[in-house]
């Protein structure tokens, strides 16, 4: 692979425009399902690029006595992050040979690193609404890595400890998506808690919370910073679904119908996610706590165990 | 029902009313002297079922009026204790002393209408700026405020 | 900048501030995100912190504590930002214009480019009023 060609995947397909233009599309899906959830109108489609070109003309205010540095590579950090990841995955699900060794471990910790950006954006703020946010949010991401993990173990187990994203597609090609047996059932149902925290959507997004902290960890930002944390969140929205799809719930496949199969579950994804949204309210931080290490974690601690036994 | 309890608290508490204003069913105005007023208040406060509301302070022709009113809940009716302070030195006990219920508001009474409280445990500012002057009482009659205050901030 | 300019009346993200305001303005403007008015089909929304802000949504008269801090806000909102006077009381103090806890009206402490008047505005006369914002801001 040329470097030509592999900067073309990075920036066009399955890169950043794709990943931007698609995820931005998404996040009107969410938004209008929300309104016709409360029986609302809801904004026009293309309200995610206007929100988007809008922030990028307004202008950058850097608090006095903030660290230039980690304040605005913040959302360069998190962007870049999120694009890289977005693009292994989805070349790991349209051309699977090409993967290559441990790409799913990368891609875990790629999928951490916007948390870590949205992180040190609020400690770097010098607020003390943004240092609450920040410190939110490092309990977040204490709490819904480790059932993510033991998520991710049962395919690999399954499959005959295979780290390739690429090798896992083709196994599911070859046997059926893991979702089918009982411990891939149980990780899906873990893995889509996990994507709520991860998103940052309620009833987990302390770190955010609006009439609570005022913005939370972002609340010192404006103009095209802002701009670009809220691209990644949105680009998010494809990244992390794509993964859940590609290791735990089959794939793209390689003919058309399944092609429509996996975009369908994608949908089904994002859908259930906007409806968890709309039916709960904000937990406290320590109720997330204990929810993600009692119950979710226990949970994924019994799929790897019956992936083991072999369910 | 409210007829007993106000007969009960008229025979307790005797020569200490002044006056008993019945104005309807629910509504009873015992006016009493300032020296009685905590004495009265501690009373009231003990009957069973009885709490402190709020009280309310008023620049009149006779002096300041204060009322504490009591909510008689269980018997759906408000008994109002009027107390008036004279205009040259308005001075009267402090309910927070017995009820930790008045203290904000006799702390706003102070500073909106110039009555000391004798015994309120923290006479600090509650609603005025900081940089508002001291000795300008808003809420007595005229514009006490005219010509002592910038309009500009 | 033209190109920006409409994005930005695409997408006026507001934040209210209450100056002292009796708060029947503030609840009116909860009204305007039920199903009756959904203000969201123009794409506002409501924010948390005044930097993400596109309009400042100040009602109440202004009495002396808030005033001071209301400059600060306005300071610290990114601009190309639209300042809204909600109420009779925001566009000039209404009846309280005399009355011992008041400084000058909103438009002399911050340059105001909407008023809505009325106590409360009925939601029609907010959405008016916002969509007139919205074009003095497209130019």
């Amino acid at each position: 692979m040329s470097i030509g060609h592999a900067v073309l995947l990075f920036l066009i397909f399955p890169g950043f425009l794709f990943t931007a233009v698609l995820g931005l599309f998404v996040s009107w899906v969410d938004r209008k399902v929300t309104a016709r959830v409360q029986f609302r109108v809801g904004p026009p489609f293309y309200q995610g690029f206007a929100d988007f070109f809008k922030l990028l003309g307004k202008e950058t205010i850097m608090p006095t006595g903030a660290s230039r540095l980690f304040f605005l590579g913040a959302p360069l950090m998190g962007l870049a992050a999120v694009t890289l990841a977005s693009t292994i995955l989805i070349a790991g699900m349209v051309w699977p040979n090409q993967s290559f060794a441990g790409d799913l471990i990368v891609v875990f910790c790629l999928l951490a690193m916007p948390s870590l950006a949205m992180i040190m954006g609020g400690a770097a703020s010098k607020n003390a609404f943004a240092s609450l946010g920040a410190s939110r949010e490092m309990k977040l991401v204490l709490s819904y890595e480790l059932p993510l993990i033991l998520a991710i173990l049962v395919p690999v187990i399954q499959s005959g400890w295979r780290l390739r994203i690429g090798e896992l597609v083709n196994y599911q090609v070859a046997h059926g998506s893991f979702a089918w047996s009982v411990s891939g059932a149980i990780a899906l149902l873990v893995s889509i808690l996990c994507l709520q925290g991860k998103l940052g959507l309620v009833p987990f997004d302390q770190a955010e919370a609006e009439t609570e902290i005022m913005g939370g960890a972002l609340i010192e930002y404006s103009g095209p910073p802002l701009a670009m944390f809220k691209l990644q969140k949105a680009m998010m929205l494809v990244a992390m679904p794509a993964f859940i799809l590609a290791v735990l719930w089959g794939g793209l496949g390689n003919s058309i119908s399944s092609f429509i199969l996996g975009l369908a579950k994608y949908l089904i994804m994002i859908v259930l996610v906007t409806l968890i949204r709309n039916t709960n309210p904000r937990v406290r931080i320590d109720q997330v706590m204990k929810f993600f290490w009692g119950v979710v974690s226990v949970s994924g601690v019994l799929a790897v165990i019956s992936a083991a036994v072999g369910f | 029902m409210q007829e007993a309890v106000l007969n009960k608290l008229t025979e307790d508490l005797g020569p200490k009313l002044k006056k008993v204003f019945r104005k309807s069913k629910r509504r009873v105005y015992l006016d009493v002297e300032p020296d009685n007023v905590l004495d009265v208040a501690r009373h009231i406060l003990g009957i069973d079922g009885v709490r402190f509301a709020i009280a309310t302070g008023i620049d009149t022709p006779s002096g300041f009026e204060v009322l504490y009113h009591f909510d008689f809940d269980k018997d759906d009716m408000v008994v109002s204790v009027r107390v008036l302070a004279n205009r040259e030195n308005p001075t009267l006990p402090s309910v927070a002393t017995i009820s930790k219920a008045a203290d904000w508001v006799e702390r706003e009474m102070r500073e909106l209408l110039g009555i000391n409280f004798e015994g309120h445990p923290d006479m600090r500012r509650l609603l005025l700026p900081d940089d508002w002057p001291d000795g300008v009482y808003p809420l007595r009659r005229g514009k006490p405020w005219e010509g002592k205050v910038e309009k500009k901030i | 900048m033209g190109f920006l300019l409409k994005m930005l009346a695409k997408s006026p993200w507001v934040f209210h501030l209450s100056c002292g305001s009796c708060n029947n303005c503030d609840i009116e403007i909860l009204d305007l995100l039920t199903p009756r008015f959904d203000v969201e089909r123009f794409g506002a929304l409501l924010v948390g912190s005044e930097r993400h802000a596109d309009a400042l949504l100040v009602t109440g008269a202004m009495n002396r504590k808030s005033a001071k801090r209301l400059k600060t806000v306005y300071e610290q909102t990114a601009k190309p930002c639209l300042v809204i006077a909600f109420g009779a009381c925001a566009s000039g103090q209404g009846i309280f214009r005399d009355s011992y806890p008041m400084t000058v009206p909103l438009d002399e402490i911050i340059p105001v480019d909407v008023y809505i008047p009325g106590c409360p505005p009925k939601p029609e006369a907010m959405i008016a009023g916002i969509i007139k914002g919205l074009q003095k801001l497209k130019g």
